[in-house]
């Protein structure tokens, strides 16, 4: 290479190298927090200049794919969420996405009651790009784990959380600094501004950990900036409506499409501390439990017809939020489908079940409860039969008339 | 330096700023781009059949830029340099992810180094945590509290 061509590609590649530099630091923090690595982040579709982030709207409503996996309540266990993935053979033994182009569907509330909070939420991200490439997509929710958090809420905490954004707040202010030493990189904004040093009433040796939360979680923190703008927090697929607490008429009278642009925009930092107002409160979309009574005739059926009514081809509702011990199971006559079953075991570990839509055959219930092993109707729900599929994969039909 | 640019350099150039520029709206940028204009730039300047050496020499180039200075001093220079050098070459589809073992090391010297990438302006770090803060509450949970302390009567 000639001398005049060296000096223009030393140029050309320094202009480069704070980018690169930029690369390098966040898969680094990204690999120490998580141990994973990520695939490219895919390109922004419809990026519109004039909406300062340049975010594509959240997907509200979805045709039916011609297969959909609902996933309920994850609240930081990663081997359940791994277990509940395999048995819906979305990833294989080395966790990688093989789900086609399958839809899925996680309902909320990753956040609380275990400690692997970031390690799913940074899961569940490789996933989403893995799914990508295949046709697949997945859909993440918010559940009212990620609206209290978000708003300070940290009563549902444990200390092996804790100690997770411990450490994530250790590589990522490792990581600013290191960008912070090269020139042609602006000097990263510190996360912490605003976030107390002290926390009233709590013990002095959980401060770093609350302030680490506290400043990854809070409105445009870098955690929740990042992984829970992302969530919907309504969601139509086909004629399948998906929320984490249930829908009443005045939420779809507000508009499920506005819900979600607000919601996000609020874990952005664009309105202040609180969530807006369905948000919160016993009737909140994320809060509600009318249509999840264990007790199935204890429903208030009635509202829920109201509700399907109104959105244009809805069939059922399909919500988390609720344990159902006795697993995934249907009220209002299959029109509410119940999914959370307790999986973590902050929650009681239940066995892991995932609900399954699919064109050929229909809904069925992926167990891996031996309880069911070719029994006939398990006698938990009229008309419907639940059967079982070993940890190592198996086949079972469940028939449930929607 | 102060040669001109050809033409098709400076296209080069200006198409990366153009990916650079879109990609800094985003959280995590893309990793492929800028590299795969270097890639691009190797196959029209370097020889073809010498690829692999293009690539280390371009690699070896990005650490020698200004960007890269202060990170290669101090304890952890080395293993920074030989991380970020590795991730350069990685032409993984997770770009680094054959990368473990300097990234491991860089890691563990951190571990041991934890001020290794700190500016080394005095106070600047500190400045920034005595700022009055604004009284951002939250809700802990019970088990992190401090237990209440009897009241002593008089």
């Amino acid at each position: 290479m000639g001398g005049e061509e060296e000096a223009e590609t030393q140029t050309s590649i320094c202009k480069d190298a704070p980018n690169l530099l930029s690369s390098f630091v966040d898969t680094f923090v990204d690999f120490s927090v998580s141990g994973l690595f990520l695939l490219p982040t895919p390109p922004l579709q419809n990026p519109n200049p004039s909406i300062s982030r340049s975010l594509p709207p959240l997907p509200t409503r979805l045709p039916s794919p011609s297969r959909l996996i609902a996933v309920g309540d994850l609240h930081g266990d990663l081997d359940k969420t791994k277990q509940a993935l395999r048995l819906a053979g979305l990833i294989d033994a080395s966790d990688r996405y093989v789900g086609g182009s399958a839809t899925v569907v996680q309902v909320g509330d990753v956040l609380d009651r275990g400690g692997d909070e970031l390690k799913i939420l940074y899961f569940l991200e490789k996933l989403k790009r893995e799914a990508a490439r295949s046709g697949g997509k997945i859909i993440t929710m918010n559940g009212n784990h990620e609206i209290m958090n978000v708003e300070g809420d940290f009563r549902f905490v444990t200390k092996t959380a804790l100690d997770e954004f411990r450490v994530w707040e250790q590589w990522f202010s490792v990581g600013n600094k290191m960008k912070g030493l090269c020139q042609g990189l602006e000097t990263p904004t510190d996360p912490f501004k605003g976030v107390p040093m002290s926390f009233h009433g709590v013990r002095r040796e959980f401060f770093d950990g609350f302030r680490a939360r506290a400043a990854a979680l809070r409105p445009n923190g870098p955690i929740s900036s990042r992984f829970l703008s992302q969530n919907v927090t309504v969601l139509v697929v086909g004629d399948s409506v998906f929320v984490h607490g249930g829908l009443l008429p005045q939420h779809v009278d507000y508009g499920l499409e506005r819900i979600n642009e607000e919601v996000r925009d609020w874990i952005n930092g664009s309105s202040g501390k609180f969530s807006p107002q369905y948000c919160r409160g016993r009737n909140a979309v994320v809060w509600l439990r009318k249509f999840s009574n264990e007790v199935a005739q204890n429903c208030d059926c009635a509202t829920l017809e109201h509700v399907l009514k109104t959105v244009p081809g809805a069939k059922r509702m399909i919500m988390g939020h609720t344990i159902q011990t006795a697993g995934i199971n249907g009220a209002c006559e299959n029109r509410a489908i119940r999914i959370d079953v307790g999986m973590s075991r902050g929650c009681g570990g239940g066995l892991p079940e995932v609900l399954e839509i699919s064109k050929n055959s229909g809904l069925r219930i992926l167990t891996s409860n031996p309880l069911y092993q070719n029994m006939g109707n398990a006698g938990l729900n009229v008309g419907k039969e639940e059967l079982l599929i070993p940890a190592h994969g198996g086949l079972r039909e469940v028939e449930v008339k929607a | 330096m102060g040669l001109a640019q050809s033409a098709e350099a400076a296209a080069h150039v200006t198409q990366t700023q153009t990916q650079t520029s879109t990609q800094t709206s985003t959280s995590n940028n893309s990793n492929s781009t800028s590299l795969d204009s270097v890639l691009a730039e190797a196959a029209a300047y370097g020889n073809n059949d010498d690829t692999e050496e293009s690539i280390e020499a371009k690699a070896q180039r990005a650490l020698e830029c200004p960007c890269i200075a202060d990170l290669r001093t101090g304890p952890c220079g080395f293993q920074f340099s030989e991380a970020f050098l590795c991730f350069l070459k990685s032409t993984a589809e997770e770009k680094g992810s054959d990368c473990v073992s300097p990234f491991v090391a860089l890691q563990s010297c951190i571990k041991a180094n934890p001020n290794a990438f700190s500016k080394d302006v005095l106070g600047e770090d500190e400045s920034e945590k005595s700022e009055p803060t604004q009284e951002y509450k939250i809700l802990p949970p019970q088990w992190s509290r401090e237990p209440q302390s009897p009241k002593s009567r008089l």
